[in-house]
């Protein structure tokens, strides 16, 4: 009996761990595996089920472990797609993609390799190339169940290409979600292996529901020690600013969500504290995963054939650069709910000093231009104070001074602004509240520069690029070209979201590229099995 | 021995799970209340009568004009200012919530009834935005602004000795509205009630109405009285 129990439960967890290992599965395709630097790489990643988080990381690093670029990609029914754009400056060599998930501490990635060459160099001087030795490498299933028909052995270059996708009515009812159908340039002496890794910690395991976290720790700069309770803000520069403030927990940790942000957002991060003697040290977390184990590299003798195919790849890639055709296009981001007004409030007066004689610094301006602001710079002491329109008193505390919308405490930041360097001041004169922040009056001052260069440097400020979700793109249709401006796009169709039919046709167009193609179509089952089939044609 | 192999396959179970429960929130990302923008509330001048809705603070949710909604935030409708006040526990304030960012908001009554308020513009005397209390929601709503106003009283003493000659009164009033046709204003009596529809109509409204035993004279049997109407597909004239 005792025996008949061992092999049972033995049994259950050999189900137990199979299943669990499936379920924490991310399916990673690129539209190809070999690249030249400056190109675009495309993605499609298929998600286990289950997952409550919204975003997904892209991400690219070198064999060293050195993130080079990365992108956050909003889930849509457990998929996801966006791009990376290749920096033009790497050099050639094996690159992993990544992806991975924050709310489960990015302990689980699924990695590819790549193979980048860079345009500058060419592959002259290598002879061997590096290549991973993965442990726990994914192998898809190739299945018969998704026939590809219609297409030739052999296509001329700049002709139609057409193919029919058939798909078994038994698999339909077995497919998760959409697939995704690729016809591309390949190489077959670069076979890229796609492997996970695991328990691998980075960030704090954070849900992200509705967009990124910006998160980060306040140290004391003298002790070390993290601080609670210091006020940490983040501005996002608009029309009307984005504002968001975090009261630091007793570990300094603080955090953002900046949700219905997309593509590329500058922003500025400040903290304040309690005690004006106390000076802060802020740290931001890295918002792409640190890069953890480093997988194991083999060399491999590098081939004629590869070496051929690159160095026409590479003139191809510098070409398009040259006629800058594009390779994508870009969705316009979703609607984003906006305030209608700046988080201090309406202004009670809008002053813009280009409108009366010019005026040398803010002391003059204050006097002359803005009603119940009193600016004074006795013995190089600026001291700043409003009106209280209620009471018809000043406020004794200093009011909340802004610059293009970022917080500023140091008064002599402001004392040298004249009339050239300010395109209008917003007063507010009574006491306004921001949730648990009190501005005893406000002075916004918005610049024509609006590029934060008023602003001082500090270890308590940090001026941000932050890569928002990423927008929704498109593979670009083939322009139609003068006759002397070649063709040379090695990706002729990518469409990640494919509704599963019986019947699919794809149609393109082939380029002037010549060489060994592949049509590609992935998918996933409801139990997480990642299916693809595939066809390769040469364009001769 | 069936009892340990359940036990055992339990905990297999439970063992297998844990792995799993990774995502864990180390933050509280509720809206807890922390974009909310006002001023500090100023007390009003003390008179016989109340100058808000409800004596006590409430809990109750405000969805805001951007669309997002603070959630369990303990809240008083000023009736005599037409404004919102919510507690701010951690500056210990009453704050009064700009008007412009509000949308709508809701809070349950010391009654337990719920209590939906929506800002509407009112284009008719004393135009501009106000709070209205949704009383009936349909295709036509019936709406009621709770006002509270100021009136001349016989003169009194109050707690301090000191003598005055006003008290907070209601003044509430009653609109039927239709999103592009207007406002209607109605008193909450049967004949007011009835000039508000078609000639033609008032007759079998008053029928019906007579039908169901209910006599408009107050709010109550105004609401249950517009329920029966709507549903029988009368429609009142709106401006």
């Amino acid at each position: 009996m005792k025996k008949i129990t061992l092999i049972l439960l033995f049994l259950i967890s050999l189900w137990f761990t199979g299943n669990s290992q499936q379920k924490s599965f991310y399916g990673l395709y690129t539209d190809r595996d070999v690249y030249v630097s400056g190109e675009t790489l495309l993605a499609k990643i298929f998600l286990p089920e289950g997952i409550s988080s919204s975003i997904v990381f892209l991400d690219l690093m070198n064999m060293n472990g050195t993130h080079i670029t990365g992108a956050s990609l909003a889930i849509q029914n457990n998929e996801a797609q966006g791009y990376l754009q290749l920096p033009d400056s790497l050099s050639t060599g094996t690159y992993l993609v990544r992806t991975y998930q924050k709310h489960n501490e990015a302990k689980i990635k699924t990695i590819r390799e790549i193979w980048i060459s860079s345009r500058f160099d060419g592959l002259e001087k290598i002879n061997q190339i590096k290549r991973i030795i993965a442990t726990s490498s994914i192998q898809d299933k190739e299945t018969t169940q998704i026939g590809i028909t219609g297409s030739a052995p052999e296509y001329k270059p700049n002709s139609s290409f057409e193919a029919s996708i058939k798909i078994d009515e038994s698999l339909l009812k077995e497919l998760d979600g959409n697939l995704l159908v690729c016809v591309a340039q390949t190489d077959q002496s670069f076979n890229p292996i796609t492997f996970t890794l695991e328990n691998d910690r980075s960030n704090d395991g954070i849900l992200e529901k509705q967009g990124i976290i910006i998160s980060g720790t306040i140290t004391d700069k003298r002790t070390m020690e993290p601080e609670s309770d210091i006020t940490v803000c983040l501005t996002i520069p608009d029309s009307i600013p984005g504002f968001q403030y975090y009261k630091t927990r007793k570990d300094g940790r603080f955090y953002f969500l900046l949700d219905q942000y997309y593509g590329s957002v500058q922003a500025v991060v400040q903290c304040f504290s309690n005690n004006p003697t106390q000076r802060l040290n802020m740290k931001l977390d890295e918002l792409f995963a640190d890069p953890g184990t480093l997988p194991e590299f083999r060399l491999q003798p590098i081939t004629e054939e590869f070496k051929t195919s690159m160095t026409r790849n590479i003139s191809a890639g510098t070409f398009r650069k040259v006629f800058g055709q594009e390779t994508l296009t870009f969705s316009t981001p979703p609607k984003r709910n906006r305030d209608s007004y700046p988080y201090y409030g309406k202004a009670f007066r809008t002053i813009d000093p280009q409108l009366f004689i010019e005026l040398p610094n803010f002391t003059e301006i204050a006097r002359e231009l803005l009603p119940g602001v009193k600016f004074r710079n006795y013995n190089n002491e600026p001291s700043l104070q409003v009106l209280n329109n209620s009471t018809h008193n000043y406020f004794e505390d200093k009011p909340l001074i802004l610059i293009d919308g970022v917080p500023v405490q140091d008064l002599n930041t402001i004392k040298g602004m004249g009339s050239a360097d300010i395109d209008r001041v917003d007063i507010l004169q009574n006491e306004r509240y921001y949730g648990d922040l009190r501005f005893p009056g406000v002075v916004a001052i918005y610049t024509p520069k609006n590029d934060y260069s008023m602003l001082p440097e500090s270890s308590q400020l940090a001026r941000l690029k932050l890569e928002t979700i990423q927008l929704q793109t498109k593979l670009a249709e083939p322009s139609v070209t003068e006759p002397n401006i070649p063709d040379l796009r090695q990706l002729l169709y990518w469409n990640p979201t494919t509704q599963p039919n019986q019947n699919i046709t794809v149609k393109c167009r082939t380029s002037a590229i010549e060489g060994q193609f592949k049509i590609m179509v992935r998918g996933k089952l409801k139990d997480g099995t990642m299916l693809f089939s595939e066809q390769h044609f040469e364009v001769k | 021995m069936t009892t340990r192999i359940l036990y055992l396959l339990f905990f297999v179970w439970l063992f297998s799970h844990t792995g799993m429960i990774t995502a864990q929130e180390t933050f509280n990302r509720k809206w807890d209340g922390q974009k909310i923008k006002g001023v500090r509330h100023i007390a009003y001048p003390t008179y016989t009568g109340f100058p808000f809705l409800t004596d006590v603070w409430v809990p109750g949710q405000i969805e805001f004009s951007n669309g997002e909604i603070a959630d369990s935030l303990f809240l008083r409708y000023s009736a005599f200012k037409d404004e919102l006040l919510y507690y701010n526990k951690s500056i210990a304030s009453q704050i009064v919530i700009d008007k412009a960012s509000i949308g709508g908001f809701s809070f349950t009554g010391p009654d337990g009834n719920l209590r939906t308020f929506r800002k509407q513009y009112y284009d008719g005397y004393l135009k501009g935005d106000r709070f209205f209390e949704v009383l009936s929601k349909g295709e036509t709503d019936l709406l009621a602004y709770r006002k509270r106003i100021l009136t001349t009283t016989t003169p009194y003493k109050d707690e301090q000795e000191i003598l005055k000659d006003q008290e907070y009164t209601n003044a509430y009033q009653f609109y039927f509205y239709s999103p592009g046709k207007g406002y209607a204003l109605v008193r909450p009596n049967q004949n007011a009630f009835l000039d508000i529809f078609n000639t033609i109509d008032q007759k079998p409204v008053k029928k019906l109405l007579r039908k169901n035993r209910v006599r408009i004279s107050d709010e109550g049997s105004l609401i249950l009285a517009w329920k029966i109407v709507e549903r029988a597909g009368y429609k009142v004239i709106l401006r």
